[in-house]
C-alpha cells in the first residue's frame, strides 16, 4: 500500500518536471504565473486546513452553544472580510504583472500562424522588410523580449509554450499579439491548446531558447537558400522531389519549389523535429513520414508516398535530412 | 410622492446590484468602443474612474436607506423572521444592506484594472 502510494506520487511529481511544464519556468512571464500558482496553492492548502480544523473544534472538541453575537461576527469576519480581502489581494497582484506581461518586444518580431496540424512561422528582425520563413519550431534569444504575432487559417488554435509563458488563441481573421521573455536557453515543447480537428492532439512545436550571438548566427543561416545536395543519393531525392511535385505544397528557397501550401522545407534538416513536434529529425522518421503520413497524422493535408520504391523515398529521406 | 409598496417592493433591495450590473456594461461597453475607434486609453481611464465615482456614489446612497430601513440601532432584538410587515420591512432593508456592500466590493473590483493598466492592449 505504502509503496504504491509512493510510486503513484513519484510519477506525479515527476511530471511537474520537464520541458512542456508550467511549474519549470524559463522565462520571466512564466515565472510569475508559476509564482502565483504555488501562492495560491499554498493559501488554498491553509484554507482547507483552518476550515477542515474549524469543523473539527466546533463539531467534536467545543461542543457547546455559541451566542447569536459571536457567529455574526465570526460569519461577517470570515465570510465577508476574509475573502474579500485575499481576492483583492489576488487581483492586484495580478493586474501589476500584466502589463509587463503585454509589453510590445525589443526588436524581433514573430508571427505564427496555426495550420491545420501545424505551425507556420515568420521572423521579422527590427527593419526587416521580407520574413525569414519556417515552421514548426520558433527559436527565440534569451534575456530580451520579443513580440509574437498570432494568426489561424481555417479554424481556431491555441499558442502555448507552458515553459515560457501563458497562453493565447489563434483565431482565423484577426491578429492577435503576446509577448514572450525567455530567460534560460534550452529546448522547450509547446502544444496547440485548442481543440483544432482531428489531429489537434498532435500539433506540437518546440521552443528553442538560445544565447543572443547564437540565435542572430542561426537566423543569418536560416534567412539564407537551401543548402544544396551532396552526395549521389540526395542529388537524386531533390530530382525526385521536384519530379513528384512536392513543389506543388513545399518551399525549398533556391530551388523551383515555391508553394506555400504546406511548411516550408528550406532548412527542414535543420530543425529538432519532424511533423510539428511528431518524430525525431532523422532518416528512418522521414522515411516513415513520406510513405505514410496519415499514420502518423490522422486527416492530415500530405498525400502519402508509399507507392514510390523505398530506394527513391530513402533518397527523397537523404535530400530532406541535408536541408540544414 | 408617496410609493405605497414602498417597503415591500423587491426593487428597492436590488437598486445596488443593478447599478453594478449598468456600471459593468458601461465600463466594458466603454472601454471597448473607446479602445476600438480611437485608441485612447487615458479618455477611457477617465471615463471609468468617473463611472465608477457615480456608481459608487448611488451605492452609498442606497445603502444608507436600506441601512434605515432595516432600522438595525433602534432594535435590541435584531432578528427578523416574523411574519409582520415590519419584519419584512427589515428584512428587505437588511438584504438591501448587505446587497449595496457586495455591489460597491464588485464595482471596485471592475474598475481596478484601469488604475494598473495604462494601454488599449
Amino acid at each position: 500500500m505504502k509503496i504504491g502510494i509512493a510510486l503513484a506520487l513519484t510519477v506525479v511529481l515527476a511530471s511537474c518536471e520537464g520541458r512542456q511544464s508550467v511549474l519549470s519556468p524559463a522565462g520571466r512571464d512564466a515565472e510569475v504565473l508559476a509564482n502565483l500558482f504555488w501562492w495560491m496553492l499554498g493559501g488554498a492548502v491553509v484554507l482547507w486546513l483552518f476550515v477542515n480544523g474549524l469543523m473539527l473544534y466546533f463539531s467534536r472538541i467545543r461542543r457547546k452553544r455559541h451566542s447569536l453575537r459571536v457567529a455574526q461576527w465570526f460569519i461577517f469576519m470570515c465570510g465577508v472580510v476574509l475573502p474579500t480581502t485575499v481576492l483583492a489581494g489576488l487581483l492586484i497582484f495580478a493586474l501589476r504583472e500584466m502589463p509587463q506581461q503585454r509589453e510590445p518586444g525589443e526588436g524581433l518580431t514573430l508571427r505564427v500562424t496555426g495550420e491545420s496540424w501545424w505551425w507556420r512561422v515568420e521572423y521579422w528582425p527590427d527593419g526587416a522588410d521580407e520574413p525569414v520563413t519556417t515552421a514548426n519550431e520558433i527559436r527565440l534569444p534569451a534575456g530580451s523580449r520579443s513580440e509574437i504575432e498570432l494568426a489561424a487559417n481555417g479554424v481556431i488554435h491555441s499558442f502555448w509554450i507552458p515553459a515560457l509563458g501563458g497562453k493565447t488563441d489563434m483565431i482565423p481573421g484577426r491578429v492577435n499579439r503576446m509577448s514572450l521573455e525567455p530567460t534560460a536557453p534550452g529546448t522547450y515543447r509547446g502544444q496547440c491548446a485548442e481543440f483544432c480537428g482531428l489531429s489537434h492532439a498532435h500539433m506540437a512545436l518546440e521552443a528553442v531558447v538560445m544565447a543572443p550571438e547564437e540565435f542572430e548566427r542561426w537566423l543569418g543561416a536560416e534567412a539564407r537558400d537551401a543548402r544544396a545536395p551532396e552526395g549521389a543519393e540526395a542529388k537524386r531525392g531533390k530530382q525526385l522531389f521536384l519530379s513528384q511535385g512536392c513543389g506543388g505544397c513545399h518551399t525549398v528557397r533556391g530551388t523551383p519549389a515555391t508553394a506555400r501550401v504546406g511548411p516550408d522545407l528550406t532548412h527542414l534538416g535543420g530543425r529538432k523535429s519532424l511533423a510539428a513536434g511528431m518524430l525525431p529529425m532523422d532518416r528512418q522518421s522521414l522515411v516513415g513520414w513520406l510513405s505514410a503520413p496519415e499514420s502518423i497524422k490522422p486527416g492530415v493535408n500530405m498525400p502519402g508516398y508509399d507507392h514510390l520504391p523505398p530506394a527513391d523515398l530513402q533518397a527523397l529521406a537523404a535530400y530532406l535530412e541535408g536541408l540544414t | 410622492m408617496v410609493w405605497p409598496n414602498r417597503y415591500s417592493s423587491l426593487w428597492h433591495m436590488i437598486a445596488a446590484p443593478v447599478v453594478w450590473a449598468v456600471h459593468f456594461c458601461a465600463v466594458y461597453g466603454g472601454t471597448a468602443l473607446v479602445c476600438a475607434r480611437m485608441d485612447a486609453p487615458g479618455l477611457a481611464r477617465i471615463g471609468i474612474a468617473a463611472a465608477s465615482v457615480v456608481a459608487l456614489g448611488l451605492i452609498w446612497w442606497i445603502g444608507r436607506r436600506a441601512w434605515r430601513q432595516w432600522d438595525y440601532a433602534s432594535r435590541a432584538n435584531r432578528t427578523h423572521g416574523g411574519p409582520r410587515a415590519e419584519d419584512r420591512r427589515e428584512f428587505l432593508g437588511h438584504s438591501a444592506w448587505l446587497l449595496a456592500i457586495v455591489s460597491a466590493i464588485g464595482v471596485i473590483f471592475v474598475s481596478l484594472p484601469a488604475l494598473f493598466i495604462e494601454s488599449c492592449l
